[in-house]
């Protein structure tokens, strides 16, 4: 059986190079049969292709995709820099 | 010391554009002109650098009611497209910085804006070096270069303040949160050390995603990530405090 980190490199290196996501940020944990995806993206729509990216390359594994979509909200606080 | 002497300066990075985003983006930025005097972008504006997502992006910021200037992100290269974006932006009235510098007139201001996307190669005593394989060499020459450049572009600027727009850090701090092994790949110490010989008033940089909003370079200049994903906001403002009030 190959080792779950060599899986889990797998599995990042899809999500950065596949043309349907290009995501570098994304952090990919291997614990026996299940595979979870940590990260932060800017839309619904991107989060749904990494756990498909994802689901393709480790077919065999059941995929939690924990990807946070982080949407452009209000501008915060200013910051006085002197 | 009154707030209007402040000048103001709006800043993002990352904000990987897609299709499926379109429009929302332009309307967190709604307003942006009574909370900022001028708006700066820290590259990786599109997910794959496709000529397609250069023209949505481009589309999102076009004819904002403040000056926009933009670097370019490693993302925005990817697809070998980097000039055709770059067009792009221009003609939506976007001011792109490829190793030079601008100066605009921003609240009763000159402010001097230089950079471009930079590049990685690693900190002080965990670096790679001009040193081995042609492969290596090239690495390290690239940013060596960067830094040259941008150092030559700010001792030529003449302004009331200087700032330096960059998408891969020239800190270590700012990327506090990300792997340590990854640092390399996220920003080089040369960029930092250009811009203490030449002097600024403020360093924005993005590219990474998981890092920290806050840090300074040895020489004490400010350091800010502003990586979407960090900020997790539309945008930073940072006020720079002008002297002669
Ligand atoms: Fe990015
Ligand atoms: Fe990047």
């Amino acid at each position: 059986m190959e080792a779950p980190q060599y899986v889990a490199a797998r599995v990042q290196q899809a999500l950065a190079e596949d043309g349907r996501t290009h995501e570098l940020g994304i952090r990919v944990d291997i614990r026996g049969d299940q595979l979870f995806l940590r990260g932060q993206v800017s839309g619904p729509e991107q989060r749904e292709r990494l756990g498909l990216v994802a689901h393709e390359a480790a077919p065999e594994l059941h995929v939690h995709n924990e990807i946070n979509v982080v949407e452009a909200t209000e501008p915060g606080e200013d910051e006085h820099l002197d | 010391m009154s707030i209007l002497t402040d000048l103001r300066i709006a800043a993002v990075g990352d904000i990987h554009l897609g299709e499926d985003v379109r429009g929302h983006y332009r309307r967190s930025l709604a307003g942006i002109e009574d909370r900022a005097d001028v708006f700066l972008i820290a590259g990786d504006l599109t997910r794959h650098g496709t000529l397609q997502e250069g023209k949505l992006v481009a589309a999102e910021l076009r004819g904002l009611p403040i000056p926009t200037v933009a670097v370019l992100g490693n993302h925005d290269y990817h697809s070998d497209l980097e000039q055709e974006i770059a067009d792009e932006l221009r003609d939506a009235g976007v001011i792109v910085l490829d190793d030079d510098g601008v100066v605009i007139q921003a609240g009763g201001r000159k402010l001097g804006v230089v950079g471009g996307k930079g590049f990685g190669g690693g900190f002080a005593g965990k670096c790679a070096s001009e040193f081995g394989e042609r492969e290596i060499k090239n690495f390290v020459s690239h940013t060596r270069s960067i830094a040259e450049a941008w150092q030559a572009a700010l001792k030529e600027i003449e302004a009331d303040h200087r700032v330096v727009l960059s998408h891969y850090s020239p800190i270590k701090e700012t990327l506090e949160g990300e792997p340590h092994e990854i640092y390399p790949f996220l920003g080089s110490y040369l960029l930092a050390e250009a811009v203490d010989t030449a002097g600024a008033d403020l360093i924005l940089h993005g590219h990474a995603h998981k890092g920290s909003e806050k840090g300074m370079t040895p020489g004490g200049i400010r350091v800010r990530n502003v990586a979407l994903p960090v900020l997790g906001r539309a945008y930073a403002v940072y006020c720079l405090t002008c002297a002669d009030a």
